[in-house]
């Protein structure tokens, strides 16, 4: 089993963040690696166990559900259904908490998954390089804030 | 119930600011509001149930309880005993998280407890303020920012 565990600060208000991230079905607005998405069987994307298909920028297709969605907590969870890239038991959860010293975001963004072995450091890397930190950069140029971590050293 | 959270970035690696707070006697080598502390019946200051008791720099005295301490998920879990404030039941947790992009670490410091309602507002204040946004400051500064 892979686990990835990544994490950033946001220079904005945690109510502003969330306001992004909730939408499980607005991560084709941001995130350049996907290209559209859509939320099967015309239900909202805040009703737990919803669906989203969508397709990255190469055109092959994923379905992932919703399998938590919390509002107080900042937080949810998905996990792959399909995929033409070898994840397997693939489960995501993304949490938010307030940096009150500065009013910010910490972005908490974990998951495990199975893979055929010898794909174990390819498949980390793409998860946790492309889609976790390049999701972090994409929100940032999203919400039209300055490219790094506001946590950076 | 009234609840205390305050959280900060540290610029350091949470290694590095963990290994500076774990000490359940070492309030005073970090926090500028604590003046000394002592650890009761010799206990190590990382067996947990261990109580310390200290002296703020206005000589307030307290005595707190260890209830969880964890090197893994780096955090801890305390009590206080004994306080001049007017609260009871009261249990904090002073937690860390690396932040992966930048190396920095995620401080987060929670306390719940009870008190008359005509001093929540106070206490809650006084508590998120200076103790621990206070030890927060201290540690940015001593790791540079």
């Amino acid at each position: 089993m892979v686990r990835i565990v990544k994490s950033t600060i946001i220079a904005a208000p945690v109510e502003a963040v969330w306001e992004v991230l909730r939408d499980f079905n607005g991560h084709d607005q941001w995130h350049p690696a996907v290209a559209d998405s859509q939320i099967e069987r015309g239900w909202t994307s805040d009703r737990l166990g919803c669906v989203r298909r969508f397709h990255l920028a190469d055109g092959s297709e994923l379905r992932e559900q919703l399998l938590t969605l919390s509002d107080i907590d900042m937080a949810f969870s998905y996990c792959l259904l399909d995929t033409p890239i070898p994840l397997l038991n693939y489960v995501a959860h993304v949490r938010l908490v307030p940096v009150t010293d500065g009013d910010m975001t910490f972005w908490h963004w974990q998951c495990r998954f199975d893979t055929p072995a010898g794909r174990e450091e390819e498949l980390a890397k793409t998860v946790g390089e492309e889609i976790y930190d390049g999701g972090f950069r994409a929100v940032r140029a999203f919400m039209g804030l300055s490219p790094t971590s506001a946590g950076a050293q | 119930m009234p609840r205390v959270f305050t959280s900060s970035v540290i610029p350091a690696p949470a290694a590095k600011v963990w290994e500076r707070i774990r000490d359940f006697n070492g309030l005073p080598r970090w926090h500028p509001r604590i003046r000394e502390s002592r650890i009761e019946n010799g206990e190590p200051s990382d067996k947990v149930g261990c109580i310390r008791d200290f002296n703020l720099q206005n000589g307030d005295r307290i005595r707190e309880k260890l209830l969880g301490l964890s090197d893994y998920d780096m955090f801890c879990t305390y009590a206080i005993l004994e306080s001049p404030m007017a609260l009871t039941d009261y249990v904090a947790t002073l937690r860390l998280t690396p932040i992966t992009d930048g190396d920095a670490t995620f401080a987060e410091w929670t306390a719940e407890f009870e008190c008359e309602p005509e001093h929540a507002d106070d206490l809650v204040n006084g508590i998120g303020t200076n103790v621990f946004q206070g030890g927060f400051d201290a540690l940015k500064r001593h790791f540079g920012r």
